[in-house]
């Protein structure tokens, strides 16, 4: 049923309570079941016989797959190994939780969470996407949520490549990664067609680099794409290291504007799995930012509720949210700034009229 | 006191009005994810596929006064109760063995306050204690209290056993820290301990809640002292002669100073210590400790600390042992480099003066080692104190029987001849682990007729027997 790595982690985990102090689901519910070590318990007595599934895979559901217990783990164990395959599992046993069952259809009938035709997915970009070359050097990748939930961000990050005189350009049929649905259901065939199908796409633009919106894209280009046999001949760079660069070659002039206090929110995907916690903080020091941290921050960073989560329990990511809103406004500060268009979208969630959330791209881009 | 089916669904209904129906669970994972502790008896049930006790229901209150109407709830129908923290215990003392509700603190988890002027922070009792350590971080401040399982456990886990913390030779254990405690017990009436600890308003109240295990109520707010951090904390090592020079040489610093670490580890931990600091085996005692505080003491107190140590011809090891050591000290409770099955393990605390420390040592060693074949029995002292310190010994057998009711009655053979020597030599049954659905048993054999005062409680604050029942030994 589960792969060898993900028996060896359900074994290491069941019995280990370590890491539960870091998990953001668990931390917002109380809930022991939000913990890997449940998971893995309860993994581990299904397969030796005590049946728990139907109820089981509704906790599978509830885990952001953030990371951050497997960042914590001196033993190098990632609970979401078993919590993907569990995912898998569901859906080929007909044990999807009533919850996630429609998300999945609709991912799986349309390449996206939000139940949108393909078609649909540039819609609200209009022209900031009109008027692109065939092929440039730069091919830049927008992502699901950022065209379709965010669009304002991808806008704002188009903006700055044009000021900097990037040639670029962004395929309007843009195919779906498979970053979410990997999330969703794990890595079955489907996901890995998808992934398949972007890659192709990449290679026949020509590009030399892929500038990736959205960190969740870019993690599962970068980390998953070579271990699922989509190689990639372009380079993946994130968008915050790329604009970064751009700062520091002198193609981008910002005027240091008066943001007040401001502090900023590592993307999960970002700052613990692509390890990219500078170029951020980089951005936001040219725009004259008075950076305030929050005791959890870099790779300690607590995740806001994620996309993938808020599909199914918007409910549980909004309670995420706030306490990562709650977090933000300890630190003093009015405004909080991200770098990923799902966290922004939550964390909108979260907040309250005392703490407004901000793109860092949107940001830098009124000062550009 | 298993519920009948008949009234589950009459309980259940009472339950969610008390606590809303979001916070009461039947579900069977979620029975599942509260069955098993850190007893290594409990996840034996689950190594083997056994089906494990499990309660009938998950209740998780977010106030005390939810805790206070879900307690009157099962008083008026005699549930048991089980209080939860986070469920690391090593005792088998959150483990619901007959049914009813397991009260799972974690909703309870806020800073109430943190009172900068007299440096103190309150919060419930269901805050895993990481999370109130890094809100008192975030204003520069430690509540110095930590132990390995300080990720993995609750407030209220850690005074419901009296538990302790690696710093605790300069900054007291949990009942040194702990101010005041709020505890709810079954008639549904909240109590509170005076405000500050040292009084002469009689026997504190707070010294009868904290250790009780969750027997006598739940607690469910509590305050600690606040530190500021140190400004420096060095390490130091030595290798002493023997088990004897190393303990006569600690007494002697805790006369003059406290140190914040001192461990102390017998021969058969030094060997392989030594190996790996010098490349070398060599017989002896090592001694790891760190002193802290500020610059200006902290220099004084090594020096006296080198004069202590030449007294007693122990040899210099340098820093380097003790800063690694204290980078990776949690390294060892992770998955891989914990004990672990098939291996049967136990950690038997125990805690003496300093004339019965040694003979505890010995005599527990003898124990378990001279009567049950193939058991190993290892130990270091550490949490010290001006009239003893703790032995923190383990015995580990690496092919225990297969048979999981045989590995039972072994596993406690050898607690019952571990603990039976400690008692016998100056010994308590347990120093910080506590005593849970383990020890129980020996609480008699500890106290004689001073049980009557825990079965006098028990019988007053839960006449009914509901909370956490088969725990504590009343």
């Amino acid at each position: 049923m589960f792969s060898e790595k993900a028996d060896k982690t359900v074994n290491a985990c069941r019995f280990c309570w370590m890491c539960r102090h870091i998990c953001p689901v668990g931390l917002a519910t109380g809930k022991e079941s939000n913990t890997p070590r449940a998971k893995a318990l309860m993994i581990s007595m299904t397969e030796k016989g005590i049946d728990l599934k139907q109820d089981m895979m509704e906790d599978m559901y509830e885990c952001c797959l953030c990371n951050a217990c497997a960042h914590d783990c001196q033993s190098g164990y990632e609970p979401a190994v078993f919590i993907r395959e569990a995912r898998t599992c569901a859906v080929a046993n007909g044990l999807l939780p009533a919850k996630a069952q429609p998300v999945v259809d609709r991912l799986l009938a349309d390449g996206n969470l939000f139940g949108e035709s393909p078609e649909s997915k540039f819609d609200a970009l209009g022209d900031s996407i009109a008027g692109l070359p065939e092929t440039a050097p730069v091919l830049v990748y927008i992502g699901e949520t950022a065209a379709r939930r965010a669009p304002r961000i991808a806008k704002a990050f188009l903006n700055l490549l044009r000021k900097a005189g990037v040639e670029f350009t962004v395929r309007k049929d843009e195919a779906p990664c498979g970053a979410e649905s990997y999330d969703l259901i794990g890595l079955v065939s489907e996901v890995q067609d998808e992934a398949k199908a972007c890659a192709a796409q990449i290679a026949a633009s020509g590009a030399r680099t892929v500038v990736v919106l959205d960190p969740a894209c870019a993690r599962v280009m970068k980390q998953e794409y070579p271990v699922w046999g989509c190689q990639l001949q372009a380079e993946v760079v994130t968008a915050t290291v790329f604009v970064a660069q751009l700062l520091r070659e002198g193609r981008l002039h910002p005027q240091k504007k008066e943001l007040g206090p401001v502090t900023f929110q590592d993307p999960c995907r970002l700052a613990r799995d692509l390890e990219e916690t500078e170029p951020a903080r980089e951005i936001l020091r040219a725009m004259g930012a008075d950076l305030r941290e929050m005791f959890l921050h870099g790779q300690m960073t607590k995740c806001c509720g994620n996309e993938i989560l808020n599909s199914h329990s918007p409910h549980l990511a909004e309670r995420i949210a706030k306490a990562r809103a709650a977090d933000a406004k300890r630190t003093g500060v009015k405004l909080l700034v991200t770098a990923c268009p799902g966290c922004r979208d939550i964390l909108e969630k979260g907040a309250d009229e005392a703490l407004a959330v901000e793109d860092l791209f949107v940001l830098l881009d009124r000062c550009c | 006191m298993q519920i009948q089916s008949f009234m589950i669904d009459m309980v259940r209904s009472e339950l969610e009005d008390a606590v809303g129906a979001e916070n009461v669970s039947i579900r069977r994972s979620d029975k599942v994810a509260h069955c098993i502790d850190y007893f290594w008896l409990a996840r034996l049930w689950a190594d083997r596929g056994l089906e494990p006790p499990m309660p009938d229901f998950i209740v998780s209150p977010g106030s005390t006064e939810e805790v206070s109407k879900v307690l009157v709830i099962a008083n008026y129908y005699k549930i048991p109760v089980f209080p939860w923290g986070g469920g690391a215990g090593s005792q088998g003392g959150a483990l619901a063995v007959c049914g009813g509700i397991m009260l799972d603190m974690k909703r309870m988890d806020k800073v109430l306050e943190i009172d900068e002027q007299s440096r103190t922070i309150t919060a419930q009792c269901g805050i895993v204690f990481q999370q109130l350590e890094w809100a008192a971080n975030e204003r520069g401040y430690s509540l110095m209290h930590y132990p390995s399982s300080l990720t993995c456990s609750t407030v209220g886990g850690f005074l419901a056993h009296n538990g302790i913390g690696v710093l605790s030779t300069k900054y007291g254990k949990i009942d040194d820290q702990c101010l005041n405690v709020e505890m709810v017990i079954p008639n549904g009436q909240v109590l509170r301990s005076a405000p500050v600890p040292k009084h002469s308003s009689g026997p504190d109240l707070k010294h009868i809640f904290i250790g009780s295990e969750g027997t006598l109520g739940v607690m469910t707010k509590a305050t600690f002292k606040l530190f500021e951090m140190p400004e420096v904390r060095r390490f130091h090592a030595y290798l002493f002669q023997d088990i004897a020079s190393g303990i006569a040489a600690a007494r002697d610093m805790l006369q003059k100073f406290k140190p914040s670490i001192i461990r102390l580890y017998d021969e058969a931990e030094t060997v392989s210590i030594i190996k790996k600091i010098l490349g070398v085996e060599k017989q002896g005692a090592f001694m790891n400790l760190a002193l802290e505080g500020e610059d200006e003491v902290v220099a004084i107190e090594e020096r006296k600390m080198r004069e202590i140590c030449a007294k007693y011809h122990a040899m210099d090891l340098g820093s380097d042992y003790g800063e690694k050591w204290w980078d990776s000290r949690i390294k060892f409770f992770y998955p891989d480099y914990a004990l672990d099955f098939p291996k049967m393990f136990g950690t038997m605390d125990t805690v003496a003066t300093y004339k019965d420390i040694e003979k505890v040592y010995w005599a527990m060693k003898h124990a378990v080692e001279d009567h049950f074949e193939g058991v190993r029995f290892i130990a270091h002292f550490s949490h010290w104190y001006e009239w003893g310190c703790m032995c923190y010994d383990r015995f580990i057998m690496d092919q225990p029987p297969k048979d999981p009711e045989e590995a039972l009655r072994l596993h406690n053979q050898i607690w019952n001849a571990g603990v039976r020597a400690a008692i016998a030599n100056g010994g308590a049954v347990n120093d910080h682990h506590g005593v849970g659905m383990k020890l129980g048993r020996l609480m008699k054999e500890q106290y004689g007729p001073g049980m009557v005062v825990f079965e006098g409680l028990k019988k007053a604050l839960d006449p009914n027997g509901i909370m956490n029942p088969y725990k504590l030994g009343i």
